[in-house]
């Protein structure tokens, strides 16, 4: 992301926190990327994730630009929260990695959040099949009784919505230019 | 078929990934290794259900942080103005009486006992004087600045409550004494000390409310009606044992202790919309919003706490 383009984004969602969905939409597949590599399940990753931008839209107002990215100040509240969840689980905040992701984090999370991108423009039945099993844990006994297919066709469906990924995320530093935001569709 | 094979594989790389199990072993065919590499990072595949859902929440409540600040608030009144339930008219003599209060209305509801207001100082209090029968008190807690702490603390024990605790210099810059009254409201009377005083930014009378999780309740607050956290003090430990919150135009003070759920006014420009995301926040709905005859349309929900909420606006100053 052009850092103008963030600054006014920014500037505009303080003025009418209407915009701050802009700011969401831009920012919410990083975070959740950053929470679910330290949450250890899916409830927490979401809770923290919800947890990230309630807080950022509260205090969007004290939010000062001093050009450091406005993901980094995200990740600080998404730190902030993740060891508010282990203290009331009673557990040390010590377990966790280094709250500030290093350049081989970023790199991590930025893969990731290409791989998201992709998974949301599968065909239909691909992303249906990529979502049951990763998302909603179902086996392929369960997917393939859901979308009335035999279990063979699942897996090849599986496989090739993966190879799919696959493919693109290999072509990936070309084809990302000017793809950004999309996702929700 | 080489493609069957592989796509078997594959499944079985899933499996073991969903159940958290080795699947290292795949990283040694070159085949297979770039697609488990690929399913290792799904795993993280956030539910656009989910995505979807706390996008519209946080685009409903842009609406609402405004709308808390909209003018929905009733002349003379705060954005959070406390309602306090007591069986007889002794809590208004007892603030007219300690704090030099003026009762600015009175309304007498047949069969719905009696509805007064009361001004003190810069800030409205609300009674519900239900009548010896009907349900039991909902004591709250206030935070009371007055010029001279020591003066009305004695008044205040005059007038009959008990002391908690006698008038003394406080850490926090204040002069303060603590009493309870009759009906167990507690009143934190208090004099600003010095320039750094809370009692420069707060009204006469702030409601200070209790809660054992203190982090978790303003939380819920800021999802529910918008409330913005100004400050909090924190211990080792994670206790809190002060935090601030506005409210529009109104402060709320809080402490970690056991609650006492107490009713509070909230003057807001839409109370279908606020209703709503309380709701969603985790309140429970006592009656869903509807014009009454005092002229506000009111939404009552009880937080998770047992605090009862008015969600109220005057209905001809739509």
């Amino acid at each position: 992301m052009k850092t103008d383009d963030e600054r006014l984004l920014i500037e505009a969602a303080q003025a009418d926190p209407a915009r701050f969905v802009e700011l969401y939409d831009r920012n919410v597949d990083r975070v959740y990327a950053y929470v679910s590599r330290r949450a250890g399940s899916r409830t927490v990753a979401e809770d923290v994730t919800s947890e990230v931008f309630e807080q950022a839209l509260t205090n969007l107002g004290k939010f000062e630009w001093r050009g450091v990215p406005f993901v980094a100040w995200l990740f600080r509240i998404a730190a902030n929260a993740l060891a508010d969840h282990w203290k009331r689980q009673g557990r040390d905040s010590h377990e966790l990695p280094p709250d500030v992701p290093d350049e081989r984090e970023h790199q991590d999370l930025e893969r990731r959040v290409s791989l998201f991108q992709l998974v949301d423009r599968l065909p239909d039945a691909q992303r249906q099949v990529i979502q049951m099993r990763f998302v909603e844990d179902r086996s392929i006994r369960e997917v393939a009784a859901a979308l009335d297919r035999s279990e063979g066709a699942i897996k090849q469906l599986q496989l090739r919505a993966i190879d799919t990924l696959r493919t693109g995320m290999t072509e990936r530093p070309a084809e990302r230019s000017g793809k950004q935001g999309h996702h929700h569709g | 078929m080489a493609d069957q094979l592989l796509s078997d594989r594959l499944d079985e790389v899933i499996d073991a990934l969903v159940a958290r199990s080795d699947a290292s072993a795949a990283l040694g065919d070159p085949e297979l290794a770039p697609l488990a590499r690929v399913a290792a990072d799904l795993r993280h595949y956030p539910n656009r259900d989910f995505t979807a859902h706390l996008r519209a929440r946080l685009e409903r409540r842009k609406t609402m942080t405004t709308a808390t600040l909209a003018p929905g608030v009733r002349e003379g009144f705060t954005t959070v103005t406390p309602y306090i339930w007591v069986p007889d008219r002794g809590l208004a003599d007892f603030l007219i009486r300690t704090f030099d209060a003026v009762e600015t209305r009175v309304d007498e509801n047949p069969g719905h006992g009696i509805h007064r207001e009361l001004r003190i100082g810069s800030s409205m209090v609300m009674i519900g004087e239900t009548g010896p029968t009907d349900a039991p008190a909902r004591p709250q807690a206030f935070h009371v600045f007055v010029p001279d702490a020591d003066a009305t603390f004695a008044r205040a024990l005059t007038a009959g409550a008990m002391s908690l605790g006698e008038p003394e210099d406080r850490h926090y810059g204040e002069r303060a004494g603590f009493v309870v009254d009759a009906y167990g409201n507690h009143w934190y009377i208090a004099t600003a000390l010095g320039p750094q005083s809370l009692g420069h930014h707060l009204r006469t009378v702030t409601p200070y409310l209790h809660a054992l999780d203190v982090d978790g309740y303003m939380k819920f607050l800021t999802r529910a009606f918008g409330a913005v956290e100004e400050t909090r003090a924190e211990q080792p430990g994670g206790v809190i044992p002060y935090a601030r919150m506005r409210f529009g135009d109104a402060a709320v003070e809080f402490g970690t202790h056991p609650p006492m759920p107490g009713a509070y006014f909230l003057y807001v420009a839409d109370p279908d919309a606020v209703y709503e995301q309380a709701l969603a926040a985790g309140a429970k709905s006592l009656s869903a919003p509807a014009d009454q005859p005092s002229g506000l349309r009111i939404g009552f929900v009880e937080d998770p706490l047992g605090n009862h909420w008015y969600i109220a606006r005057p209905f001809d100053s739509r």
